[in-house]
């Protein structure tokens, strides 16, 4: 019995659980008001993540590129990001905030960004555009460091060190949420809600959600304005719910401003929530209500009806983003099943010395198998060839072949779930998320017993 | 030239030349707009890059090889699950994917080992399969590893092996058309030639140009096969790596897109002497046409008519029975290349729907030129588009129907315009007879979706109806026409499976159909 956590032990990837760093930062960029980011490189760089987008939310994001072309790989491409600023502001009026998101190319040539913002603030900024606010951000994500999710960390906390500005204490909370879907704001906001805390929300995404509408309005953008990220100075302390998704701003702020944070969990499962509202009550002084506990109350009701009965032993594989994999582990212990492999998409050294993956390979009492720098195909290859026994498999939808040609039961959770509809509509976080997820796993379990003729008939009574 | 000017373009006013509007008088001399030229920063253009032209488009259709990129992992991840490009050996190619995952190290040491580490561990995951593509990426290229030395350490230590290496980084030219170039010339150069073919038949064709999106490569073969033609290698849809190697030893290239794949059969030409045939799979007349030139060639008209013959009574009454309801109906035709002039014109007469714009992202003068000749006056074309001027050419056209791909198609939803994907289709195939009739019933199925009445409605403002519980798409689309009209004996909606691929990938075809003594006596 032991929990066993290591590196990957091929090169390459088959099958990545992860796209690169751009990605992340651009995903961040869609949760401000008033902004639109130019990546700096390749037109597929933006291409292809908006069409990520749009297959996870089915709507449209508007991200510019910087469209690097041939010439502008050998001479350098600044001048390119010159016009792309001067065409989209002069297109885009309502536009005050352009992160400018590098690339593995224009890295590798190594434009100065900094250097091209500074030229743009004092030259054209002043001259063509004088009076009109706007904010140029440079945001370094080179492809060949990280992953999507490293990328979210560095963009969040260059947002954080742009903007943020220490005037009068405003007496909010900062909530970091990470890189969570709309229905997980939604969740947040109603446990802030039932706290009586008032806080600012990075990012402010449940309009992602958006209407059509007979007057054609319906935009999907964020909401999280300039005001916001300044006034993150003044916050009286910063909860960040997933390490490595907002944690370095949260840090950044504890360390230029004196507003104290807190990092992690992500509030998934039942324990988890509890930690988080504690964390507010500490935090904010106030006490976490009757009608929470009530809310609590339900949905161990719920999970009530489904563990014991259903849930114990069955084995998990979950991959995704390292924190929600480490929560959803977490919770599913919880709920008695037993995870026996978790797979960490990238490199990040910082896993290794994780409380809570410490914590697994402290006291997990079955074989469990955690794998950094991991790839889709540690998860088929054990199946496939090496004997794994699996009962469910949770994560994005890009892990659909692994659950599909081995016939087991796939939970859809994280980022993106383009194959399955409107997940991004309903919270994995909070006590409502912990509803979900447990009877999202049991009808998923249920469904597939019925198609394998597995005990289906269990439910005849129940 | 009657160049359009959108408002939201003035501040650059280089994008001028690049939209036209049809006029009354107007020819390709007198309207066209530029093409295939850089794209200007910061527009919101819609255009992809030459990697992905490359290895997205046309290398993984690719059914039977490993399909690697020597890069950063987000350009495999990003260009992964995102097409419909099916094969009948269980869809290998859209379930696998390989990145050597370059790291900061590699970009600073160098990535040769890496990619070759590489090779060797994907040839060991997946032992079944013993070929593979290679691709380079912005960040590779820039660093300047040799790919094709790693590939040739690689195939001399795993005998039996085969490696094919495309250098497109995406920075190579202003759209993914680059990339199709490229990897066009490399296969040609590298690969074709290295592999002795079978023929089996007296009658033997590539086809080339057709990326099996949700089966269009198989429909197409199926006719050339019930021909008696051989079809040595299919470039590259559902297409096998070493028939592929085999093409210089077709009779004839068979070109469907000429926009992605028209230069391998011009060296195909140049170096084999194989003539070329542009042929078009959509639409009754274009389809019909295009399998008796094929004929031609051959001497095989009676085989071909015989088919045509078939397909259009069992299909041309359900075509019909679309028609009439579509007849009328405003569509903007925004692809990515070349489905702007297959489609162009065949929609219009075979559907009755009226193409108010067409538009192409990647697409080059002459596709803009066949596109227009084609197009109805009063049509706006649009080249490169951007989000902005996509906008405004849908307030300004008002369509029902645009057929473009999964995010525009969004974008056009808030319009509440429905949308079609033009590049993955909705419910193909869309080609073959019975295709066709699947594209107008998918045509049909947005434009008189219930929901989509209901989606203008305004309930805060607007006096609306509280009659009915439900509308069928019938008693909507049949408002407009008489009883008669309506109710024609024999025509009906498609009578079709949801699966009409699958079953042809177990039929058998007479093999005395491929000798020429047989054709005298059909």
């Amino acid at each position: 019995m032991s929990c066993d956590l290591r590196a990957k032990e091929r090169s390459g990837i088959i099958n990545p659980i992860f796209t690169c760093q751009p990605c992340g930062a651009q995903y961040v960029s869609i949760g401000i008001k008033d902004c639109i980011a130019i990546v700096h490189g390749g037109q597929g760089c933006v291409m292809f993540v908006r069409m990520l987008f749009a297959q996870h939310f089915k709507d449209n994001f508007d991200i510019a590129s910087s469209s690097l072309h041939e010439d502008s790989a050998v001479f350098g491409a600044t001048g390119r990001v010159e016009t792309a600023v001067d065409v989209l502001l002069a297109r885009y009026p309502h536009v005050r905030v352009i992160p400018i998101i590098t690339t593995c190319s224009t890295e590798i040539i190594g434009d100065d960004i900094e250097g091209v913002i500074n030229k743009l603030n004092n030259g054209l900024l002043k001259e063509k555009y004088a009076g009109r606010e706007v904010h140029l951000v440079p945001v370094h994500t080179p492809s060949f460091k990280g992953s999507m999710i490293s990328g979210y960390d560095v963009a969040v906390e260059s947002l954080v060190k742009a903007f943020a500005e220490q005037t009068t204490p405003n007496g909010k909370i900062n909530l970091i949420t990470g890189w969570v879907n709309p229905g997980d704001v939604t969740a947040l906001k109603h446990l802030l809600a039932m706290m009586q805390i008032d806080a600012t929300v990075l990012f402010e995404i449940e309009s992602f959600d958006s209407p059509l509408m007979p007057d054609k309005s319906g935009v999907s953008h964020g909401e999280t304005t300039v005001e916001d990220l300044k006034d993150t100075a003044n916050a009286v302390g910063t909860i960040a719910l997933n390490r490595y998704e907002g944690g370095k701003a949260a840090k950044y702020l504890e360390k230029k401003f004196k507003v104290p944070s807190v990092i992690g969990p992500s509030p998934i499962g039942i324990r988890n929530t509890d930690t988080f509202l504690k964390q507010l009550q500490t935090m904010s002084g106030k006490p976490i209500p009757e009608a929470l506990v009530k809310e609590r109350g339900i949905a161990i009701d719920a999970i009530t009806d489904l563990a014991h009965m259903f849930f114990a032993d069955k084995r998990v594989a979950i991959f995704g983003a390292p924190d929600l994999v480490i929560s959803l582990a977490e919770f599913c212990i919880d709920m008695e099943m037993k995870p026996v492999l978790l797979l960490l998409g990238d490199d990040n050294s910082g896993y290794k010395k994780d409380d809570r993956i410490k914590a697994l390979q402290a006291n997990v009492d079955w074989d469990m198998e955690i794998i950094m720098n991991a790839d889709l195909w540690e998860l088929d290859d054990r199946i496939k060839n090496k004997g794994l026994k699996l009962d469910l498999i949770m994560g994005h939808s890009k892990g659909r072949w692994a659950a599909i040609d081995n016939h087991i039961p796939m939970v859809r959770v994280g980022f993106p779930t383009y194959d399955r509809a409107g997940l991004y509509r309903h919270p994995v976080v909070g006590y409502a998320g912990a509803i979900w997820l447990a009877e999202e796993i049991a009808n998923t379990l249920f469904t597939d017993m019925e198609y394998k003729r597995n005990k289906e008939w269990l439910l005849n009574v129940w | 030239m009657p160049y359009h000017e959108f408002e939201c373009s003035t501040c650059i006013p280089e994008r001028k030349s690049h939209a036209v509007l049809k006029g009354e008088e107007d020819d390709l001399t007198t309207c066209l707009p530029e093409g295939h030229l850089a794209t200007i920063p910061g527009t919101i253009s819609e255009r992809g890059c030459a990697y992905c032209g490359a290895k997205h488009v046309i290398g993984t259709p690719m059914k039977d090889a490993i399909h690697m990129s020597h890069g950063p992992v987000g350009c495999t991840y990003d260009t992964w699950q995102t097409k419909r490009y099916i094969s009948d050996n269980d869809n290998f190619q859209l379930k696998y994917t390989h990145a050597t995952d370059m790291k900061e190290t590699h970009v600073v040491f160098g990535g040769m080992d890496l990619l070759k580490k590489n090779m060797i561990e994907a040839f060991k995951a997946h032992p079944e399969i013993n070929r593979m593509t290679v691709y380079q990426t912005c960040a590779s290229a820039l660093i300047g590893d040799d790919m094709e030395a790693m590939a040739r350490e690689v195939m001399k230590e795993l005998p039996g092996t085969d490696i094919f290496v495309c250098n497109a980084p995406g920075f190579g030219g202003p759209s993914q058309s680059g990339g199709h170039h490229k990897i066009n010339i490399s296969w040609i150069n590298e690969k074709v030639g290295t592999v002795e073919p079978k023929i089996t038949s007296d009658y033997v064709i590539n086809y080339v140009g057709d990326y099996n999106i949700q089966g269009d490569c198989e429909v197409m073969c199926d006719f050339f096969k019930r021909m008696g033609i051989q079809v040595l290698s299919t470039f590259t849809g559902n297409g096998s790596y070493d028939e592929l190697r085999g093409m210089h030893r077709a009779h004839l290239n068979v070109l469907e897109c000429a926009r992605s794949a028209e230069y391998i059969c011009n060296e195909l030409r140049v170096k084999y002497g194989i003539p070329r045939l542009d042929i078009d799979g959509f639409g009754f007349g274009p389809l019909s046409e295009s399998l008796m030139k094929v004929a031609r060639f051959f001497g095989l008209e009676d085989r071909a008519q015989a088919i045509i013959d078939e397909e259009v009574a069992r299909w041309k009454p359900e075509l019909d029975w679309y028609k009439k309801r579509l007849t009328g109906v405003k569509v903007c035709l925004w692809p990515g290349g070349s489905k702007l002039w297959h489609w162009a014109n065949a929609i219009h007469e075979e559907m009755g729907v009226e193409v108010v714009s067409l538009y192409t992202k990647f697409g080059h003068q002459g596709d803009m030129e066949k596109g227009i000749a084609r197009a109805e006056v009063g049509t706006l074309a649009i080249d490169d588009p951007n989000e902005l001027e996509g906008l405004e050419a849908m307030r300004m056209m008002k369509p029902d129907v645009i057929f473009t791909g999964v995010r525009p198609g969004e974008v056009a939803k808030k319009q509440r315009i429905q949308y079609l994907n033009a590049h993955a289709y909705h419910n193909g195939p869309y080609k073959g007879f019975e295709g066709w009739v699947r594209f107008a019933r998918d045509i049909y199925n947005a434009h008189y979706s219930p929901i989509h009445q209901l989606s203008g409605i305004d309930i805060s403002k607007d006096d609306f109806n509280i009659d009915k519980g439900f509308m069928t798409r019938q008693m909507i689309s049949d408002v407009k026409l008489t009883p008669e009209e309506a109710h024609v004996e024999g025509e009906t909606p498609y009578t079709g499976e949801f699966d009409c691929v699958t079953p042809l990938r177990t039929k058998t075809y007479p093999s005395e159909l491929t000798r020429s003594t047989t054709a005298q006596a059909v």
